[in-house]
């Protein structure tokens, strides 16, 4: 057993405890998830470990509080920051050889916390004045790796996208059919095939054939825009076109911007500079103006026979289109009436400025399933996470909901449904 | 047990080198009896953690290899029904009354414990490993985390199953997906990477008896530098004994570019890997200090 600790450790852990919880604070308003939970198996770690060398106070409390490489990246970060100011004012406030004793400890007791809590405080105040608030809705403005803008991503980075597109294909394709095959494990007894199996030693049950139901992976049809105003976030769409291919081989891949171009073949290749090239060639109008409206239609037209109920269809684009908004009305809804699940991602949905105002987004939004931000891996990671909740027996499935074929003269789309998504994904509206 | 460095001593004495952060990790998860998540690239030794452990401890060690598919009961307990069939079949002409029959065939032997109730029905609490959690469904990690939070297993014809000790606990994962924050939640952290220069060589000259120190600081320099390359399946620590047991057997002294490039696959498992490397291979050989194709520098480096 430990042996009882002195007065001096009892002081400091009292200190510690105020202070490891603002350290959690700090690196909670910088994007770390940490909950009670990890606080109070820090807490219960300062027991357990020699408080006097600071590098096993450093390492406890790393396993305790930082639970994936980023995070322990970002406590490495701020650790000596904070805990220097800290070490600071505790050895302002040390108590000098005093022969009041009992006084002294009291008094020295509560001085030092609060000066080292204030001054992390002014510490914590050089950033935004309002990120506790913020850091309540779930978003942080603060730049931390993960809300990097795709505007700026590099190439390091194409492997987490990678990663990450694979989730989102895996949450996708969870549907269970009501159709079995058999299966090598233990499950549900497949009956037929035990009693046939059973012909074979006079009747008697000895080996149990079993079945499982097939998981059925949908079709994912992914349109997106590569028109003008996309081309901040062309080196991102061309990596997650290219990553979604590669990650799922269900999928259709088109793009457009005045018009509408098949690029599944040219995504073929394993060499992504060859790839480059058959775009260069094949796709003449990237970066064009947009047509969404008309280049929707052209593909219900053309590829019509591709979007059947196990459909997924998957819209990048900002939504800015300067065609017909009626045809695109038109087409949308007729999409949204053909798929499975019609989901749109559009990068400007991040900002949380942005207001789906564009004519043309106002007019797609009623017949879209699912609004989603694409602009950087924690969009990402949000859109694996809400499609992996709706996994299961109800996978993705479009809410019971019903859509009302348009109007010519319709009245404006209504706001609430873009606030709903919105909140969903934890943005402020 | 008593502290971080005790620990550290402890994998020591077992031949694994552990850095502090490892050993303060194993050390509180013992302390605070809490699962402990070991994430890293491939190859760095996170099953190894749990091996050790259980040498160190002298206890058993229990594996549950997590697959797409895994499901609970494959995990906790089958029934072995082609016994019970058998058993009932040869008691058949008895006269002994049904209830007792059936109390029978669900007894202790017919039993088939997988790993999780294995763990949790030992006299002393042995390591528990679950390999490559990510591998498994999400549905499976939910199941599992209902299992490290109570300790008890039910078995509707026996009853509830109690953990006398619970085990402790090795997670592991490759990040091919991302695990559940629940799962997190639960244990305690430790990330591997791939060893530093020097803790690589203390591991080569610790486990392969007899190395030459040259060659083993010059395998390790290799490694260091390969490791920075882009690779389809970068080496981990596990290649790096096996490249310098094999060049050992192979009564190699130092590296030189004829051999490197004939015992490329023991290091490279891909094509494209080995490919890339045999391009730069002279290049990188320079920077180890190796020349092309020029007898070794060294005076006191034996000729091949």
């Amino acid at each position: 057993m430990r042996p009882e600790p002195a007065i001096d450790d009892l002081a400091l852990h009292g200190e510690l405890s105020a202070n490891l919880v603002g350290f959690c604070r700090l690196l909670r308003t910088r994007g770390a998830s940490i909950g009670p939970g990890e606080e109070i198996d820090a807490l219960s770690a300062l027991e357990v470990i020699d408080l006097k060398d600071p590098q096993a106070f450093r390492l406890g409390l790393r396993t305790t509080l930082a639970k994936t490489p980023e995070e322990q990246a970002r406590f490495d970060e701020f650790f000596d920051h904070y805990w220097q100011i800290w070490a600071r004012a505790n050895e302002l406030n040390r108590p000098q050889p005093n022969p009041d004793r009992k006084e002294a400890t009291s008094a020295t007791l509560a001085q030092p916390r609060k000066a080292a809590v204030t001054r992390v405080r002014e510490w914590l105040k050089q950033g935004d004045p309002t990120e506790e608030e913020r850091e309540a809705a779930g978003y942080s403005p603060i730049e931390v790796e993960t809300q990097r803008d795709f505007k700026e991503f590099n190439d390091d980075e194409s492997e987490e996208i990678g990663r990450l597109l694979q989730a989102i294909a895996r949450a996708l394709a969870t549907r269970l059919t009501r159709r079995y095959r058999p299966a090598l494990r233990p499950g549900r007894l497949d009956l037929r095939r035990t009693l046939r199996a059973s012909l074979r030693r006079g009747g008697e049950l000895v080996d149990l054939a079993y079945r499982r139901r097939i998981r059925q992976k949908p079709k994912l049809v992914l349109l997106c825009d590569v028109s003008k105003s996309m081309d901040l976030y062309s080196r991102f769409l061309i990596q997650f076109i290219y990553a979604f291919q590669h990650a799922y081989r269900r999928i259709e891949t088109f793009v457009f911007s005045t018009s509408l171009h098949h690029i599944t073949p040219m995504l073929k290749s394993d060499d992504l500079d060859k790839v480059l090239d058959a775009l260069a060639a094949g796709v003449p109008d990237w970066s064009g103006g947009t047509r969404i409206g008309a280049s929707l239609s052209t593909f219900l037209e053309d590829h019509s026979a591709l979007v059947d109920q196990q459909t997924v269809l998957l819209i990048v684009s900002d939504g800015w289109d300067t065609g017909d908004i009626d045809l695109l009305q038109n087409s949308m809804h007729a999409l949204q009436r053909r798929s499975r699940c019609l989901i749109w991602l559009n990068p400007l949905l991040g900002s949380p400025e942005y207001k789906p105002a564009t004519r043309g987004m106002r007019a797609a939004l009623s017949y879209i399933d699912l609004f989603a931000p694409v602009h950087n891996i924690q969009s990402l990671k949000d859109l694996v996470r809400y499609l992996s909740a709706l996994r299961g027996a109800t996978a993705v499935r479009r809410p019971p909901r019903r859509v009302d074929p348009p109007q010519p003269t319709a009245t404006e789309p209504q706001d609430p449904t873009v606030e709903d998504w919105l909140q969903r994904f934890g943005v402020q509206p | 047990m008593s502290t971080a460095a005790a620990i550290q001593e402890m994998l020591a004495g077992q031949d694994y080198i552990a850095d502090r952060q490892t050993a303060m990790s194993i050390y509180l998860a013992q302390t605070l009896k809490r699962p402990l998540l070991i994430e890293g690239p491939a190859g760095v030794g996170k099953t190894e953690v749990a091996k050790v452990r259980a040498r160190a401890l002298d206890t058993e060690r229990n594996r549950l290899q997590c697959y797409e598919g895994l499901a609970a009961h494959t995990s906790l307990y089958e029934w072995n029904y082609q016994r019970q069939i058998l058993h009932l079949k040869l008691d058949e002409k008895s006269q002994r009354p049904l209830a007792e029959r059936e109390a029978d065939i669900f007894a202790d032997s017919f039993l088939l414990k997988r790993p999780l109730l294995q763990a949790i029905t030992r006299p002393k609490p042995p390591v528990l490993l679950i390999d490559e959690l990510d591998r498994a469904d999400e549905e499976f990690e939910s199941f599992l985390l209902e299992v490290l939070s109570e300790w008890q297993i039910t078995i509707p014809e026996i009853g509830t199953i109690h953990a006398t000790h619970p085990p402790y606990v090795v997670l592991t994962s490759n990040r091919t997906r991302e695990l559940s924050d629940a799962v997190r939640r639960r244990c305690f952290y430790l990330w591997i990477d791939y060893p530093e220069f020097s803790k690589e060589v203390e591991i080569v000259r610790g486990k392969i008896d007899g190395i030459d120190a040259q060659l083993a600081e010059q395998i390790c320099r290799f490694m260091e530098l390969i490791r920075l390359q882009k690779l389809e399946k970068v080496p981990g620590v596990a290649e790096t004994l096996d490249w310098a047991r094999a060049l050992v057997a192979l009564h190699q002294h130092h590296l030189d570019l004829e051999v490197v490039s004939d015992t490329l696959g023991i290091v490279f498992k891909d094509q494209h890997d080995v490919a890339q490397v045999k391009q730069s291979l002279a290049e990188f050989l320079e920077h180890l200090g190796v020349h092309a194709k020029l007898a070794p520098e060294r005076e006191d480096a034996d000729a091949p």
